[in-house]
């Protein structure tokens, strides 16, 4: 008996002896933990792209670029509400595929030593903070990587002061960079190919962009003068390039006829293109038409940012009342309008632009209108136009003559506001930045002369503009509930409150 | 009993037999009080000697005796008797059944077998026999109605389709909520990867001999880190010493379509009134008299015809006997272009190596090939296309003569985005599902002495996975350049396990038996997988006809490894009282070190009031009582963040959407659970009652976590919830006469839970995998677990529903996420029936259900559609809300005017409210009727057959209820969508009704 418990007990013994440091296995053996810097910059730059596009691809149609093509539908681009949604793309992709990977990467830099990937990624994070701000508001900053599943949100003034001071950071790293960081060249930064100076210029068009927001109620309009023109020394367009004739759809633009795959890009990260059951909205024909008529004349640029639809006309539909708007003729189709896909920025080789050059001209030129340099505005005002139109492909030709048409303000005296924020709209074509800009001029007629409220954004809405889209009702509004009672962000209309630098914006009216 | 079996056993084959004086041979015939057949295999033994033989097929026996031996004829089943020899050379003996003797022993965890007198938890056994009554393929299903406390939902009838059992409740939100799956004393792998079919489908119910079902945390608590769930353990069927029995069954099953949603058949594709051939949703105008209107819904299911053959060779000598079955079943389905082809051969033998060491070995091969037409919705949605698709098209139109797609409708250009018949997509687009499974099982018993047994099992479950979609070319949407995703996976769970067992009686009344052991589990799952688009060559689907940029390959590799001890003593004063003590420490891989190791023990006693009695040979009264707490670890690789690398220009890797979690604690359940256990009119009449109070804290999960942390999803301790619940079982035998034998069961129980606590501020967590917007499956603080929230109309104080105006009912604009719903039925109901009469077997089970909310997410896809049936029936029709207006005072007046039903008030009232489309549900259905008849044997041997047996069956025959939409059993994304039943259960997201089927069986024993 006694020998029989001895014999087990020395069995369980060697058992257990034998096999006990067999646990140490919760580390995935087929994938990396961590990898260079230069290894991650190529993804998140590619992430940004998607990250601006998950914010477009709805302020395109609310900022009048589109509409849907059935009209009258439950679409949100017809009704404006986003009470039904499951998932909002737009924060996962700022805060995780964007900010979590430029964290990854800063933190492996730093190990490495390499100032230029930590400055790069910062002023990346600080890019993807001010495009995720201006469609979400107030939003999580300084408890944000934390670990915590419910931090504050903070206001939308204090995230812009966070935007600045990563992007003080970021350029502070850019001057640091010794002889022991890893290389950046175009096989690291598809953007810049390593350029430091244009991430420099980069920053300082970031901090335009930003200083735009808030000049018009905390003034500063010299300093911003000061700051676009220093920006516009060394600035190169900032655009994410898709290769020529990839035939995989993970290297296509995002606005492409054909994107990143369903299963994984869509349904789980809400990034969907719609183009195909999209159509251009009057608002947008209008602002493309020289000369109206029974043969009217386009704009050339019309020809460059679509392809001519099947019968080769150009309606434009009202929004949210698509193909069967009422001002159409009857038994119009799909085939009666331009078609949007394969433009020039909506093909699957399109550059994503990131920043344009075109931007900083007309922020300069706007800055200059409200210094009252009514010469100076239009000289930079005419000088966008070009290079947009130069940009475009458009014939020298035809880009004098649309430039002494009745389209372009030609003289000082006659230069609207009106007329600088409908040429940065065509020359921004679809970029969520145009959104911005409309609510910043809380979408008056002033700005943007062919605006109407929409037929069917709901009666609910009370005639208000659409201002902000909703946190991610997956996670945001289960794991925080108390930040978003105290944001008030639970009620239906929550999207039509301006965000705090609309709210405080002098310009609207 | 077992003293007794032991005693047997060891005097049949241990002992070495010597020649005796004055010996005579008896001879005689073995019968059975029964049926009055001889007992081949029946034990015929010399009282206090060595002397044994065995009866021959036709009972007969033959043994050499001395004048005043005792005999003892025993056999499995039958009460034995003993008989004196006196100087006659020939004693015939008839056996009486023992209906005791099957029930009074029990499987528990660790394949332990323990007499039920004394047993101190609820386990309830289920035989084979009426597993195999249901006609059911997959055993989960099988088990529908026989186990109180277990609620089991299927994805949909479809053979590729999983099947999910909770056994008293949900205990965690995402992840697993089943219980532990074992047969034989070996972990078996019961995935549902992908959303496919349960793994434990693979195994044949032919082979099952019984299923214990060990509901409470005490009762599995042996299996510890599993045992929160509880645990499900199959035994299955061994040879038994005697005659080699070979038999065989055929049945083949016709399957049809059983209850399917309403649609509506007046108005057709358009928007807005105005009809639009582009337009996929059934908006348009009125369908003119001379348009055709196709029945879409019963155009796309078939008829479908199943076969099952199964073979088995049983028998054995003294020192080995074995098993050996094989089965072949070719499965058809409703949904067209579905079938499956399963193979099943065990084999299972015995052999005593000694007198004291006795070797079991299994090997156990399965091969189950599905193929699904409907496939690739992994989070449900099945047959939205079908129900969605306009009734103007024929959906039987998909494809020209040439194999091209026919599109419904297409633009010049366009064809990714054309509308087709969903038709093409089952028909071409099928999806794969190929495994081949190895199970090996050894047991090794050595009995060093009357007392002291030890064990030790080494198995492994070895699974090769194949899983395979194809997307052909031309298919409209994301995929028109054609894809194929093939997953290639081997899952090896090895389980090698040793346990001693102490039993011993002392000071004459007492028993104490002690068990002691050691546990190492270890899991790995390999795979590599594959994405190939856009292919170069459009009828060859391979990863070989892409541009390389084209094809995607991932390995995957998990590991898993889990140590334990465990104790478990038990005390037994008489039949009286007895008083358990389990404990097992776990250690486990899937842990951070610092909590890597926990304790799971539990206490339990019975107390057996009827043997205090005198007339205690006629009743039986036990009441028992336990308490466990058990602990349960995470899933694998939840620790550490990995890199994946980037598909996107320029390459790269990012970080995994899934955020390691270095401060992973285990989960722990403790439950609680009393009961008791009456017997009457000498087992007749047996109740079964118990109640239990289960909590689980620091549930584990992986949900989708705030993006401003850093990840899409992590794994983290994130609350704790309790479940508390009734369970009564009743069994009985109302008649029993020698020609008539009826006997009934009757399962009855009901649960309910409650959310006691979240992580952080959460206070209502919704599933991803039910996504219908207006109302979401989730679970709200202090309400049930199995939850539905959502919006509801504005109400005044009075809870009248308030109209604008205008006449429209107004929508609450403050809270969307009302608790609206309990998705856990409020009471559930198993009846079966078994009738003998004669020659004949009737036994049928009836099912109902009361109350539990279904979030109809179906209908609420057709109403956005315009395609639901009350869309019809209301559509542009004027009516007058039942609700009050409020007057400029702020009094209230009843509403009454009238306004038109309109597309708008459709799209942006009705629907955005999901208290309309929460339906409280009742259902009462039979899952099935079994019609057996025996050939009496007579004419069974002249047709050269030992018996011959006919089946006539029907499953799921009908169903009464008052559910709107298809059939009320509904679990749209299964057990695996996103972690678990508890986000699906009760949700109707396009969910594939269960069939309807008839079957014709016939089985014969050689």
């Amino acid at each position: 008996m006694k020998t029989i418990i001895k014999n087990i007990t020395f069995a369980l013994v060697i058992i257990c002896a034998c096999s006990c440091k067999k646990l140490d296995l919760n580390v995935n053996p087929v994938a990396p933990v961590t990898v260079p810097s230069k290894q991650r910059l190529p993804a998140i730059e590619a992430n940004l792209a998607y990250s601006l596009y998950s914010q477009a691809r709805f302020g395109a149609y609310h900022s009048y670029y589109f509409t849907t093509r059935a009209g009258n539908s439950n679409a949100i681009t017809d009704t404006w509400n986003y009470n039904s949604i499951t998932r909002m793309g737009a924060w996962r992709w700022h805060y995780f595929d964007v900010g979590s990977n430029v964290n990854g990467m800063v933190t492996r830099a730093t190990e490495e030593g390499s100032n230029n990937y930590i400055g790069v990624g910062k002023i990346i994070l600080a890019m993807s903070y001010l495009s995720a701000t201006d469609v979400f508001g107030d939003m999580p900053f300084k408890e944000a990587y934390t670990g915590t599943f419910n931090p504050v949100y903070d206001t939308q003034e204090e995230v812009l002061a966070g935007v600045e001071k990563l992007l003080d950071e970021g350029v502070a790293e850019l001057g640091k960079v010794t002889d022991q960081a890893l290389s950046m060249d175009a096989t690291s930064d598809l953007i810049y190919k390593g350029n430091l100076e244009s991430w420099r210029a980069f920053a300082k068009a970031v901090r335009v962009r930003l200083k735009l927001r808030t000049v018009n109620f905390k003034g500063g309009n010299q300093e911003l003068l000061t700051l676009v023109n220093d920006a516009l020394l060394k600035f190169e367009d900032a655009l994410f390039r898709y290769p020529k004739g990839s035939t995989s759809n993970w290297t296509h633009n995002t606005w492409g006829p054909n994107p990143p795959t369903a299963a994984d890009a869509f349904q789980f990260a809400d990034i969907k293109n719609d183009l195909v059951n999209t159509l251009p909205t009057d608002v947008l024909m209008k602002a493309l038409t020289v000369v109206d008529g029974t043969t009217p004349v386009y704009d050339p640029r019309l020809f460059k940012l679509t392809t001519p639809g099947e019968n080769n006309k150009y309606l434009g539909a009202k929004m949210s009342e698509g193909d069967k708007a009422s001002n159409l003729p009857s038994n119009t189709t799909y085939k009666d309008f331009a078609n949007l896909q394969n433009g020039y920025w909506t093909a699957d080789d399109s550059p994503y632009p990131i920043i344009i050059k075109e931007e900083l001209l007309f922020v300069k030129a706007e800055t200059q209108f409200y210094l009252n340099d009514l010469q100076g505005a239009l000289t930079t005002y005419q000088q966008a136009i070009r290079l947009n139109m130069e940009r475009l492909g458009v014939a020298e030709g035809q880009i004098i003559s649309y430039l002494g048409s009745a389209k372009v303000a030609q003289n000082s005296a006659a230069l609207k506001i009106s007329d600088i924020m409908m040429q940065k709209y065509i020359a921004l074509y679809i970029q969520a930045e145009t959104w911005s800009d409309m609510r910043r001029y809380g979408y008056s007629k002033n700005a943007y002369p062919d605006l109407y409220y929409p037929k069917y954004a709901l009666a609910e809405w009370g005639g208000k503009y659409i201002q902000r889209f909703p946190y991610d009702p997956q996670t945001e509004y289960v794991y925080n509930p108390k930040e978003i009672d105290r944001l008030g962000a639970r009620v239906r209309n929550w999207a039509f409150k301006p965000v705090w630098w609309v709210d405080n914006s002098t310009l609207k009216n | 009993m077992k003293r007794k079996l032991l005693m047997l056993f060891l005097s049949t084959f241990l002992l070495v037999a010597h020649a005796m004086a004055q010996q005579i041979t008896v001879t005689g015939k073995v019968t059975s009080a029964d049926d009055r057949l001889g007992v081949p295999g029946a034990s015929v033994k010399i009282k206090g000697a060595a002397s044994a033989t065995q009866t021959n097929v036709d009972g007969a026996y033959s043994i050499k005796a001395s004048k005043g031996d005792v005999l003892v004829f025993s056999y499995i089943g039958f009460v034995s008797q003993e008989k004196t020899v006196a100087d006659a050379a020939v004693l015939n003996v008839v056996l009486a059944t023992d209906s005791k003797a099957l029930s009074e022993v029990v499987v528990t965890a660790l394949g332990i077998e323990r007499n039920k007198r004394t047993l101190t938890y609820s386990v309830q056994t289920v035989k084979g026999d009426d597993l195999r009554n249901s006609n059911q393929s997959n055993l989960i299903n099988a088990l529908q109605g026989q186990v109180a406390g277990a609620q089991i939902s299927s994805s949909g009838g479809s053979p590729g389709l999983p099947s999910e059992i909770i056994l008293r409740g949900s205990t965690t939100l995402s992840g697993d909520n089943q219980p532990l799956m074992i047969v034989d004393g070996i972990r078996v792998n019961n995935n549902s990867a992908n959303g496919t079919v349960n793994r434990l489908a693979d195994f044949n119910p032919e082979d099952i001999e019984n299923v214990s079902i060990l509901k409470g945390a005490a009762a599995a608590a042996l299996y510890g880190i599993d045992a929160a769930s509880g645990a499900i353990i199959i035994t299955t069927k061994q040879g038994k010493a005697g005659t080699l029995q070979v038999s065989g069954s055929y049945k083949s099953f016709l399957e049809t379509m059983g209850r399917t949603p309403r649609q509506q058949g007046i108005y057709t594709v358009g928007t807005g009134g105005v009809y639009d051939a582009s337009s996929a949703s059934s908006w348009g105008r009125k369908f003119r008299y001379d348009e055709k209107i196709y029945n879409n819904i019963d155009r796309f299911f078939e008829t479908a015809i199943t076969h099952d053959v199964n073979v088995n060779v049983n028998g054995g000598s003294e020192k080995l006997n074995y098993y050996v079955s094989g089965g072949y079943r070719n499965g058809g389905s409703m949904v067209p272009n579905t079938n499956q082809e399963k193979i099943n051969l065990l084999m299972k033998g015995t052999a005593k190596l000694s007198s004291k060491i006795e070797l079991t070995t299994s090997a156990n091969y399965i091969k189950n090939n599905i193929q699904e037409g409907l496939g690739g919705a992994s989070e449900g949605g099945w047959i939205n296309s079908i129900l969605r698709y306009p009734r103007m098209n024929d959906i039987l139109e998909y494809q020209k003569p040439n194999g091209e797609p026919l599109y419904s409708y297409v633009e010049a250009g366009k064809e990714r985005e054309a509308r087709i018949s969903p038709m093409w997509g089952v028909m071409r687009n099928p999806r794969n599902n190929d495994v081949e499974r190895f199970l090996v099982n050894n047991n090794l018993v050595y009995k060093a002495n009357d007392w002291i047994t030890l064990n030790y099992r080494l198995g492994q479950d070895y699974t090769n996975s194949k899983y395979r979609i194809v997307t052909t070319p031309g298919t409209p949407g994301s995929n028109f350049g054609g894809s194929v995703t093939e997953n290639n996976g081997v899952t090896k769970f090895v389980t090698s396990n040793f346990t001693s067992t102490f039993d011993k009686k002392f000071l004459e009344d007492f028993r104490a038996t002690l068990i002691a052991g050691f546990s190492s589990e270890y899991y790995d799952n390999k795979s590599l997988s594959y994405t190939a688009d856009n292919f170069l060559v459009g009828d060859i689907f391979s990863p070989n006809v892409v541009n390389k940029e084209n094809l995607a390959l991932t390995e995957s590799w998990l590991r898993r490894q889990r140590y334990a001890v465990f104790g478990d003593l038990k005390l037994e004063y008489k039949n009286l009282v007895a008083i358990g003590i389990t404990g097992r420490n776990d250690w486990t891989s899937t842990l951070p070190s610092n909590a890597r190791t926990f304790y799971s023990p539990s206490y339990s006693a019975s107390f057996s009031f009827s043997e205090l009695f005198e007339n205690k040979d006629s009743w039986f009264g036990k009441l028992r009582g336990s308490y466990a707490r058990v602990g349960k670890d995470a899933p694998i690789y939840r620790t550490n963040t990995n890199l994946v690398s980037s598909l996107t220009v320029g390459g790269g890797f990012v970080t995994s959407a899934t955020g390691g979690n270095p401060n992973l604690g285990p989960e722990t359940t403790e439950e609680f659970e009393m009961g008791t256990e009456l017997s009457f009119f000498k087992r007749r009449l047996n109740f079964d009652i118990a109640y239990y109070q289960r909590k689980s804290l620091n549930m584990i999960m992986t949900p989708r976590v705030p993006l401003p942390s850093g990840y899409v999803i992590m794994t983290f301790n994130a609350g704790s919830l309790r479940n508390r619940g009734v369970e009564f079982s009743v069994t009985g035998t109302p008649v029993k006469t020698d020609d008539f034998t009826w006997t009934s069961t009757l399962n009855a129980w009901k649960n309910t839970s409650k959310m006691l606590q979240f992580a952080g501020d959460i206070v209502t967590f919704k599933y991803t995998n039910a996504q219908l917007n207006a109302g979401v499956a989730a679970t709200s603080l202090n309400e049930p677990v199995l939850g539905i929230v959502g919006s509801d109309y504005k109400r005044n104080e009075d809870g009248y529903i308030v109209v604008d105006k205008n006449g429209y009912p107004v929508l609450d604009n403050n809270n969307k996420e009302r608790y609206i719903g309990n998705r856990e039925p409020e009471f559930n109901i198993g009846f079966i029936n078994n009738f003998k009469y004669k020659q004949f077997n009737l036994s049928f089970l009836w099912d109902f259900r009361i109350g539990g909310d279904i979030l109809n997410a179906s209908r609420q896809g057709m109403m956005a559609n315009g395609i639901a049936y009350d869309i019809g029936q209301w559509r542009d029709k004027e009516f007058v809300f039942n609700g009050v207006v409020q007057q400029d005072d702020g009094t209230y007046i009843k509403n009454n005017k009238k306004v038109v039903l309109d597309y708008s008030y459709f799209a942006n009232n009705y629907y955005s409210v999901g208290t309309n489309f929460v339906e409280k549900v009742n259902w009462a259905r039979v899952r099935y009727i079994t019609l057996g008849y025996q050939l009496p044997k007579t004419i069974a041997s002249k047709l050269g057959f030992k018996n011959l047996g006919l089946e006539l069956a029907a499953q799921n025959p009908f169903v009464i209820t008052n559910y709107s939409g298809g059939d009320p059993e509904v679990n749209s994304a299964g057990p695996n969508a996103g972690g678990s039943g508890a986000s699906t259960m009760g949700v109707d997201n396009g969910a594939i009704p269960l069939p309807r089927s008839f079957s014709l069986g016939i089985n014969v024993t050689l």
